[in-house]
């Protein structure tokens, strides 16, 4: 149903500005989206995820029957009243003005990005980095305070500890599985709880519905950063987080070969995020929005076949003689297995573990044929790293100790490779180690 | 954006609070700390929004003319009062013009109070201690009428909590705690 005079949204409509007398005359109610069909409900109710990634916010184009979005490599729309109408009464989100403020194929992912998720709305940004400073500095103010995880990604840890204190707000951090830390950590300028559904590197698991039962009691907002487990695997809006935020970088375009962010949650706040996103100016370009929905396609194929892979290299890596630990959520040794089972319906691609030492760890990166030594992770292709010289460089020896990084600890991002194949590499490198 | 002030977000505020009567309770306060003579620090605390805290981080000074005892560093508390009432008025007039599609082009209210300061120092039987009278007048200019101006006025007060707390007053409690 688009509409032929409505370039946006044609459900966002003004509020009655100008025939009402007061604030209770006037009529426009917040809604889901925007979306180009005005929230109708295109698709059948209750389709799987797999489905969802495929169909969801992709439309064919009217004009030529061509399947699938459209690329709109656009900067500007040509204006008309609605546009107008829109800045005036302050309604912009739901018109096509400038990329800045929205392109059709943001709207495109952003829709399909919230169906998966469970969102009401959606933004794309041109970072993980850029959706999260947008989202968290939408939702404090200055003298605002925030519990974070101890155990952040380092991108958010700099944001957190460089950024945030000169501009007035302070950051408490706590070991993310002790609530009693993160109680007694609750000022009352707290306005945001801050963690990551699975912890980097250690992969443990946060309890969300005890981290939202606290940030409601407190007042406060609850955020998750959900890169590590994507929608496939836990949807942290349903399990009471008010707000949720992805690389896309990783699982959700899944082939390494872009990088941006999406922040998930109701229109309501997304509607407070939207014009710190036009402020500071990370929007996602429209050729990069076609390609993060066409690697959403594929999402729930590999999201199994990563889990399925980092199952299998997990339980090998715990049956060799040279490695000391495993963390993986999925094996039953890990801590948090049982809240892993409860609340991750896929434990994804990410494995860690540890050798005797730092130089046994970095003895193996270049005994490996198949898996590639590069940061980041979520990709078809499996990285190692090795956090003690990338993510924890920062540490020293001891902090990385007292967050239970071990020395000849290494990271893994598992692909959707073979995992024989995997298995094999990691086989033979590990045998061809020095002796410790 | 009409007079800075985003319409449709008012709307879509008014019909939440509508359906979630909790949306629209808020409590403010402030913590005053006393400096020396008759000057004080005040903080704002935070505040809760619907179910939100939210931080306020804003600090200013309080005195009294020095032909009062004071040091003159600050406005007195009559003025800060005044400031609260003429800035609701002026918040109510602004969202009032925005809502019927006024365009503003200047927007000015002075507000004046008297006060018998025998009633504070209890010099006379029947001094009053209350002020005896508020005035303000606002100054507009915009692409509305004389009429719709003076409508919204009127709208504006009736809608301002600050003026109606002072008009038809409002519960005051005190305690004493310790220091």
């Amino acid at each position: 149903m688009n509409s032929p005079t409505i370039k946006g949204d044609p459900a966002g409509c003004a509020s009655g500005a100008g025939a009402a007398a007061w604030v209770d005359q006037l009529t426009r109610r917040r809604r889901s989206g925007p979306s180009r069909h005005g929230g109708a409900a295109d698709l059948p109710a209750g389709l799987a995820a797999s489905t969802l990634a495929v169909h969801a916010g992709s439309h064919d184009d009217a004009a030529t029957g061509a399947v699938g979005t459209p690329i709109y490599q656009t900067s500007t729309f040509i204006l008309g009243e609605e546009q107008y109408r829109a800045v005036e009464e302050g309604f912009a989100r739901d018109r096509f003005i400038y990329t800045r403020y929205g392109n059709p194929s943001q709207w495109a992912v952003q829709e399909k990005l919230a169906a998966l998720e469970g969102a009401e709305s959606a933004l794309v940004f041109s970072s993980g980095m850029a959706a999260i400073s947008a989202s968290v500095l939408a939702l404090l103010d200055k003298g605002a305070h925030i519990v974070a995880s101890d155990e952040l990604y380092g991108g958010t840890y700099n944001l957190f500890h460089h950024e945030l204190p000169s501009l007035g707000m302070q950051v408490s951090y706590v070991n993310p599985r002790d609530p009693d830390a993160i109680r007694a950590a609750l000022r009352p300028q707290t306005m945001l709880l801050y963690f990551e559904a699975l912890t980097n590197p250690l992969l443990k698991v946060v309890d969300i519905p005890a981290l939202a039962a606290l940030a409601r009691g407190a007042g406060a907002r609850l955020m998750i950063d959900a890169t590590f487990v994507t929608p496939l695997g836990c949807r942290p809006l349903a399990l009471g987080a008010d707000l949720v935020v992805h690389s896309c970088t990783k699982y959700l375009n899944g082939h390494s070969d872009l990088v941006a962010g999406v922040a998930l949650g109701s229109r309501k706040l997304m509607d407070q995020v939207w014009p710190r996103l036009l402020a500071y100016g990370g929007c996602l370009d429209p050729h990069a929005c076609f390609l993060l929905e066409r690697g959403l396609k594929t999402l729930a194929l590999r999201m199994r076949a990563h889990e399925q892979g980092a199952q299998q290299v997990a339980r090998f890596l715990q049956g060799h003689a040279r490695v000391r630990r495993v963390h993986y959520p999925g094996l039953d040794s890990h801590p948090d297995h049982a809240l892993a089972r409860r609340q991750l319906a896929n434990t994804g691609g990410m494995v860690t573990f540890e050798l005797a030492s730092d130089a046994q760890a970095l003895a193996l990166l270049p005994r490996l044929a198949l898996m590639r030594e590069a940061t980041s992770l979520g990709g078809v292709e499996t990285l190692i790293s090795l956090p003690f010289n990338t993510s924890h460089a920062a540490f020293t020896v001891e902090q990385r100790a007292r967050l239970g990084i071990a020395p000849g600890c290494v990271r893994l991002s598992v692909g959707v490779e073979d995992p024989a194949d995997l298995i094999a590499d990691l086989n033979r490198a590990l045998a061809s180690l020095p002796a410790d | 954006m009409r007079n800075g002030i985003p319409a449709a977000g008012l709307s879509e505020m008014a019909h939440e609070i509508r359906d979630d009567a909790a949306q629209g309770l808020a409590r403010y306060g402030v913590a005053l700390r006393w400096l020396s003579g008759t000057r004080a620090q005040v903080q704002t605390l935070p505040a809760t929004i619907g179910r939100q805290r939210v931080a306020r981080e804003f600090s200013w000074q309080v005195d009294e003319p020095r032909q009062l005892g004071g040091s003159n560093h600050a406005p007195n508390p009559q003025e800060l009062l005044l400031s609260g009432l003429g800035a609701c008025l002026m918040v109510g007039f602004a969202v009032g013009a925005t809502v019927q599609g006024i365009q503003l082009s200047t927007l000015e209210v002075e507000v004046q109070a008297t006060l018998d300061l025998a009633g504070f120092l209890d010099l006379r039987p029947g001094a009053p201690v209350p002020m005896t009278g508020i005035e303000y007048t606002m100054r507009v200019a915009g692409d509305g009428t004389r009429e719709q101006y003076e409508q919204l006025r009127l709208q504006a007060e009736a809608h301002s909590p600050n003026a109606m707390s002072l008009k038809q007053g409002v519960p005051l409690a005190g305690r004493l705690a310790e220091a």
